[in-house]
């Protein structure tokens, strides 16, 4: 579907520039390493595995309606459970590993690879790299799985979720607390990676085996039976929106976000859990960091993972409703925004309180502009790179590697300078100039491409 | 009588595929104006490109005087479009979904416009209910409402009837007379010959994407000649061509 969407050779290239990062980042290990021990750049790593299995998961949860919506009456494997002798369950099982083999060659392999090919120019043993392989291809699995197994609770009962969630974040609170252990320490891919044994790989792969097997026992499908009669929300939100510029495409926006479940369900499974299991991983880092350090690198994590909420309001539209209405894209664009201006409230809030809960509470303020101006800036670059259709065109190789490199030169800046002196996080906020110019850029960009959904 | 739509050598090619192939073809403004073809001969790449939902590749049209290609959003505010796959968005309600068309519109008294419709297609039972919900003949029944809500002065409608049951055909097909008897002006697109044949004032044969004929009704039925032979024997001819 990827290379459909824009051609087969950006699509092959994606992975081969996955490599390339990972091989030529590989060369920088003996200088990252003289100022981080090995085992904390690891920990970094298999962090951010457990992420990309996060997102890869948040996204197969939606896929289905998103799928829908996009190319309205074209199906995905989901729907086959309508039309051939397939049971749901089968086919959710089929739907997670496909997703698992799919996005372990577009990501995982490529990544090691490059890694593999590079250790013998670096002095790291061949099984030592290997070993890599296999944690973080679990690290990514344990993301996947963990997020397939949660949103299984979640569709059976909500109330379950939350409870489940409040047990595990009481767990994980007393570990720290009371016993002064970082539960992180014992993430089995890492245990893995850090002191290889039959057990521990054992152990993953039980563990993982039982949140899968748990996942596909406790789906339950979409019951299409039930039709709800809902009242009219759309004109009395419209009227309390007015004091937006165009309130009439962030009430539906907002209405689709709300109905959808994704409002709750992205918000959970994209933003706060996979932020609050990073903010453990990074606290093993604190010792590394200078003073405060922790603090706006989260901060700075936290905005470019808010920046995917333009995702958010894009994944479930297509162009059909808008294709009969006087809507240029532009003012589409624009509309996105207005609703992902609203939906920071979540990272602020977030921030805030992570800021105020670890003692740095004068330094909250700071971390929260930071936090909006890299929200702002990686959003304004995904307006420009790819309009309304950022889902699709993140896996355009030339997207995806204009987005990183500018993405990371900000980045680079402007932790390095959170990092000389907290204060001068305010000194982001310059970071909204080149947001609203890529805005800018973007909406003529796209206001002259013809829309073919998105 | 005034020209509401001109197309002069409208083309639309994908990579080699050439879509609509050098199109020339006026409507006037009353009429009731059928762009007749088989699948895939180009009928909704056409009211596609004169709605400016998508760019011609060459040649000029003209909206109600507006360039489709400078001011695609100009004539998609004057006109009504009733798309060929009705796609309303997902969690709006039915009426939701009225009220956020009338509020893109600008449209004065929505509710009595929305509340005339809901009776008239006779879905007033569905109106609080999402559209991924309703079923396709509403879902046909909203887009219908959401194209003349603003009652415009031309309306392009890809595939009218497609999604009705025989009663709602009939209603449609008699709104669609008498809005043009006001006169307003209807393009269709459809491959129901006998529907063109009985409500069309004039209508257009389109074939791999070449205009293979346009012309009134009235001149070929005057000839004794009914409009699905003449098409048939026409896009019969093509093929061989």
């Amino acid at each position: 579907m990827h290379s459909t969407m824009f051609g087969s050779i950006s699509f092959t290239l994606f992975p081969i520039m996955i490599f390339g990062i990972a091989f030529m980042g590989a060369f920088l290990l003996p200088l990252v390493r003289s100022s981080m021990p090995a085992g904390n750049l690891a920990l970094i790593v298999h962090a951010s595995f457990l992420l990309l299995g996060f997102m890869v998961g948040a996204f197969g949860l939606l896929g289905n309606e998103v799928m829908n919506r996009r190319f309205g009456q074209a199906s995905l494997l989901a729907y086959s459970a309508r039309s051939l002798p397939l049971s749901e369950a089968h086919i959710f099982f089929v739907f997670v590993v496909k997703d698992i083999v799919y996005y372990f060659f577009l990501w995982v392999f490529p990544f090691c690879f490059g890694y593999i090919l590079a250790s013998p120019f670096i002095g790291v043993p061949l099984a030592g790299s290997l070993l890599l392989l296999l944690s973080l291809t679990l690290a990514f699995l344990y993301g996947l799985c963990t997020v397939f197994f949660l949103s299984a609770i979640y569709a059976r009962s909500r109330a379950l979720l939350y409870l489940a969630l409040l047990l595990l974040s009481i767990a994980w609170g007393s570990a720290v607390a009371f016993l002064s252990i970082n539960p992180a320490y014992f993430f089995p891919p890492m245990l893995l990676f850090s002191a290889f044994s039959w057990t521990n790989l054992l152990l993953s792969i039980v563990i993982l085996s039982a949140l899968f097997v748990l996942a596909v026992f406790l789906f339950s499908p979409e019951q299409t039976g039930s039709i709800k009669e809902l009242r009219n929300t759309f004109a009395p939100l419209a009227r309390r929106l007015t004091f937006l510029p165009d309130p009439s495409l962030a009430a539906k926006d907002l209405i689709d976000l709300y109905r959808s479940g994704s409002a709750i369900g992205q918000t959970l499974f994209s933003f706060l859990i996979p932020l609050a299991v990073i903010w453990f991983f990074l606290s093993l880092l604190g010792p590394f960091l200078p003073p405060h350090g922790l603090l706006f690198l989260f901060a700075t994590i936290t905005g470019v993972i808010a920046s995917t909420m333009y995702t958010w309001v894009t994944m479930f539209d297509s162009f059909g409703p808008y294709a009969c209405l006087p809507v240029p894209v532009s003012r589409i664009i624009s509309g996105k925004l207005m609703t992902f201006t609203l939906l920071q409230a979540v990272p602020v809030l977030f921030v805030a309180s992570v800021g105020i809960l670890s003692g740095e509470t004068l330094y909250a303020i700071p971390a929260v502009v930071l936090c909006l101006a890299v929200s702002y800036y990686a959003a304004g670059i995904m307006v420009w790179l790819t309009g309304l259709s950022p889902n699709v065109l993140v896996y355009d190789v030339k997207v995806m590697a204009i987005y990183l490199v500018l993405l990371g030169v900000a980045l680079t800046i402007f932790s390095s300078l959170a990092f000389a002196n907290p204060l001068y996080s305010f000194a982001s906020v310059i970071l909204f100039v080149p947001a609203w110019l890529f805005i800018q850029k973007g909406k003529v960009r796209w206001d002259a491409v013809e829309p073919s959904g998105f | 009588m005034t020209m509401i739509l001109q197309a002069h050598d409208l083309s639309k090619e994908y990579g080699d595929v050439k879509a609509v192939d050098h199109v020339t073809l006026g409507v006037r403004e009353g009429s009731l104006f059928g762009l007749l073809g088989p699948n895939g001969s180009g009928k909704t790449t056409m009211i596609k490109m004169l709605t400016g939902q998508i760019r011609p590749t060459g040649g000029s049209a003209t909206v109600l005087d507006l360039d489709v290609i400078r001011d695609p959003v100009g004539v998609r505010e004057k006109v009504g479009i009733i798309p060929e796959q009705e796609t309303p968005p997902s969690f709006l309600t039915a009426i939701e979904y009225l009220a956020f068309v009338g509020a893109i519109r600008k449209i004065p008294d929505l509710e009595e416009k929305a509340d005339w419709w809901f009776d008239f297609l006779e879905f007033r039972d569905k109106k609080n209910v999402l559209c991924k919900d309703l079923s396709r003949g509403t879902r046909q029944k909203l887009m219908f409402a959401q194209a003349f809500l603003h009652e415009p002065a031309l309306a392009l409608i890809d595939e009218p009837l497609i999604n009705f049951d025989p009663i709602m055909q009939d209603v449609v097909k008699e709104y669609c007379v008498e809005y043009a008897k006001k006169g307003n002006t209807i393009f269709i697109s459809t491959h129901i010959l006998e529907v063109a044949e009985d409500i069309c004032s004039e209508f257009a044969i389109l074939h791999k994407g070449k205009l293979m004929h346009t012309g009134p009704v009235a001149e070929l039925t005057g000839r004794g000649e009914h409009l699905p032979q003449f098409f048939l024997s026409l896009v019969l001819k093509g093929n061989h061509v």
